[in-house]
């Protein structure tokens, strides 16, 4: 804190009265901001997945709970599980194609990125950074952009790679709204906007790694070499195991953004054909604010959060760090 | 003779022939594994650019052209016809919808960097009872996802009246816990006699964080500065639930609007996307290596 503090130990005015002050200050309505929009809305969410809620109807005193916003228990719940209606049977497909799509994003992103990202690492200076800027150039545009510029791909009349198979004679394939077609048990409109959103997204951890990789003493790798291993067992036994802890953290937050898509998604397809592409978010954005049913919404959101959890902490146990260099 | 890079990790041999009529297979080898290497990043570029070129050659094709089968990739007849049609659209005010855009992010940038420079500051270099508890709530509601805090945080804007305003864009983003983590990571590394020396000369401790602690913050500021500025003039989902009218929409919704509306014409979407991506574009291109670099600072927590 500072020689003054050490010397003036026993003032208890001035100084410290005006330090008080000003940490009191500034901390005090960090606090009720950041407690009062996140903890109040986990609260109320929390509430509000035990009732049945719509904004337009007329509860009770408490937050508009209650009257005709009926307290339904674990009524949501229990329909998700085993419900036979609509939206309990809709959730079940989100929740199934959500899963899809994580775990179809999370292999082919790795794949992409690490080999890209040591590739990039190993070209000298200036043209590193060109590659890199240009890599990087789909994360900061607009999701929507990267939908309807994807969209425009996909195009069937109109579309690129529609252009391309007709040039070699195939006929145009309906990538965004053929229910019927499908790839490895999964929709091929699933696969189409799978694509779209790695595009968008490689470059996002293409950057962690290769700064990573920079992190890296170049001496290891000599050693090895000078040991007798090539290239690619250099790779291997060298720098993945010292790429651990960024490994684990880019998996977490890969597989945390891909439960979350809602932008691409809904510009592109909107969940069509016939809800294959329809997501966990998704679902929710429609409960919500479409058909106003913000209870289910609030607990169909609540078991989003379980899932990121279970798959956050398995993650870090998988990929638990035990190496330092 | 060939420049040997050593720290080449395909790099085999760090000798080169001594015998000039024999051909060194081994830097053959070498140059032809550059050459390869190259080529593969350069297709990757490629890859990457290309729906960015399918978006601007398709702004510039006119509406017949475009539904022509089999569509061409270069525009036979370029025009700015699209471009005129949207500028001269009265149902699209174009203007409106980046000056909304342009307010949101640029109030959001400047509250944020205010709070969490000031906030990162209190964390850095101070201490006081229970200061790691808060700090870690803090961090704490970082962690959880948006969706989670959607509904609420729509009622609790509802209860407010901020519903349909942009205030409603600005208000809940005013404190950013990811700002506060980054610039207390910074502000750490600055010397703490700098506040000592404040005190002596009789500032107050407002006045060390504005005059000695702020100018110190340059890099960082602009760090954070940019990477809000993008999310939030990217940002989709929020500003779709709180705005319904037309004249207050930011422009990631102006344009599923538009290309809505306008779903036969892929020409004039494709005009209005180029319109809305392209000035982020720009704006990455001059600060692309603060952009990549705090990106990459982001995933060092």
């Amino acid at each position: 804190m500072g020689v003054l503090a050490r010397r003036t130990g026993k003032r208890r005015s001035g100084v410290f009265a005006g330090q008080r002050r000003f940490v009191l200050g500034v901390t005090i309505p960090t606090i009720i901001y950041s407690g009062g929009l996140s903890l109040l809305s986990i609260a109320w969410a929390f509430a509000l997945m035990f009732f049945e809620y719509s904004p337009g109807h007329t509860g009770g005193p408490l937050l508009g709970l209650g009257g005709n916003n009926p307290f339904v228990g674990l009524a949501h719940f229990r329909n998700m599980i085993e419900g036979t209606t609509l939206e309990s049977r809709l959730f079940r497909t989100s929740l199934n194609n959500t899963l899809i799509f994580a775990f179809g994003v999370l292999p082919l992103n790795l794949g992409l990125t690490l080999p890209l990202a040591a590739l990039i690492e190993s070209v000298p200076g200036r043209i590193k950074n060109a590659f890199r800027a240009i890599y990087f150039l789909p994360v900061v545009t607009s999701s929507v952009g990267v939908a309807l510029m994807w969209g425009h791909l996909y195009h069937p009349q109109e579309g690129l790679l529609n252009a391309v198979i007709r040039r070699f004679g195939g006929s145009p394939i309906f990538w965004l709204s053929d229910p019927r077609l499908k790839f490895l048990g999964v929709s091929v409109a699933m696969w189409a906007v799978i694509m779209a959103y790695l595009w968008q997204d490689y470059g996002y951890n293409m950057v962690i790694f290769v700064a990573a990789l920079q992190g890296i003493p170049k001496e290891l790798r000599e050693a090895a070499m000078i040991d007798g291993a090539n290239a690619w067992q250099v790779f291997r036994r060298v720098t993945v195991p010292l790429l651990r802890p960024t490994l684990l953290f880019v998996c977490v937050m890969t597989m945390l953004s891909s439960f979350q898509v809602f932008d691409i998604i809904q510009v592109m397809t909107n969940g069509e054909p016939r809800n294959q592409t329809r997501v966990l978010v998704l679902d929710i954005y429609v409960n919500a604010f479409r058909y106003q049913r913000m209870g289910w919404a609030a607990a169909a959101s609540f078991v989003l959060l379980l899932v990121v959890v279970v798959v956050t902490v398995v993650q870090m146990r998988l990929l638990r760090t035990e190496w330092e260099y | 003779m060939a420049t040997v890079d050593k720290n080449h990790p395909m790099a085999t041999t760090t000798h080169v022939s001594s015998a000039r009529r024999t051909l060194d297979w081994r830097v053959v080898r070498r140059h032809l594994g550059q050459v390869l290497l190259h080529a593969l990043l350069v297709a990757g570029c490629l890859g990457t650019l290309l729906p960015f070129m399918w978006m601007i050659f398709g702004s510039f094709t006119s509406s017949t052209e475009i539904v022509r089968i089999p569509p061409t990739f270069f525009p036979e007849a370029p025009s700015l016809e699209n471009y005129r049609v949207i500028l001269n659209d009265p149902h699209v005010p174009l203007g409106r919808f980046y000056l909304n855009s342009i307010i949101v992010a640029v109030s959001v940038v400047l509250l944020t960097l205010f709070t969490s420079s000031l906030a990162g500051f209190i964390f850095a270099k101070y201490e006081f009872f229970g200061k790691n508890s808060v700090f870690g709530f803090i961090l704490a509601t970082m962690m959880i996802p948006f969706q989670v805090l959607m509904v609420p945080s729509y009622l609790m804007l509802a209860k407010l009246k901020l519903i349909d305003s942009l205030w409603g864009l600005i208000v809940p983003a005013a404190i950013d816990a990811f700002g506060i983590f980054m610039m207390k990571q910074f502000i750490e590394g600055l010397p703490s006699e700098l506040m000592d020396a404040g005190r002596i000369d009789g500032a107050s401790e407002f006045g060390i964080y504005w005059r000695i602690i702020l100018p110190q913050l340059g890099p960082a500021l602009a760090t954070l500065g940019i990477l809000t500025f993008m999310f939030r003039w990217n940002n989709y989902l929020w500003p779709l639930i709180v705005i319904t009218t037309n004249e207050r929409r930011t422009l990631p919704i102006m344009l599923t609007w538009y290309s809505t509306v306008h779903s036969q014409r892929l020409d004039l979407t494709m005009t209005v996307s180029v319109m809305v991506v392209v000035p982020v574009l720009i704006v990455y291109t001059a600060f692309q290596r603060w952009i990549v670099q705090g990106f990459a600072l982001s995933g060092f927590k």
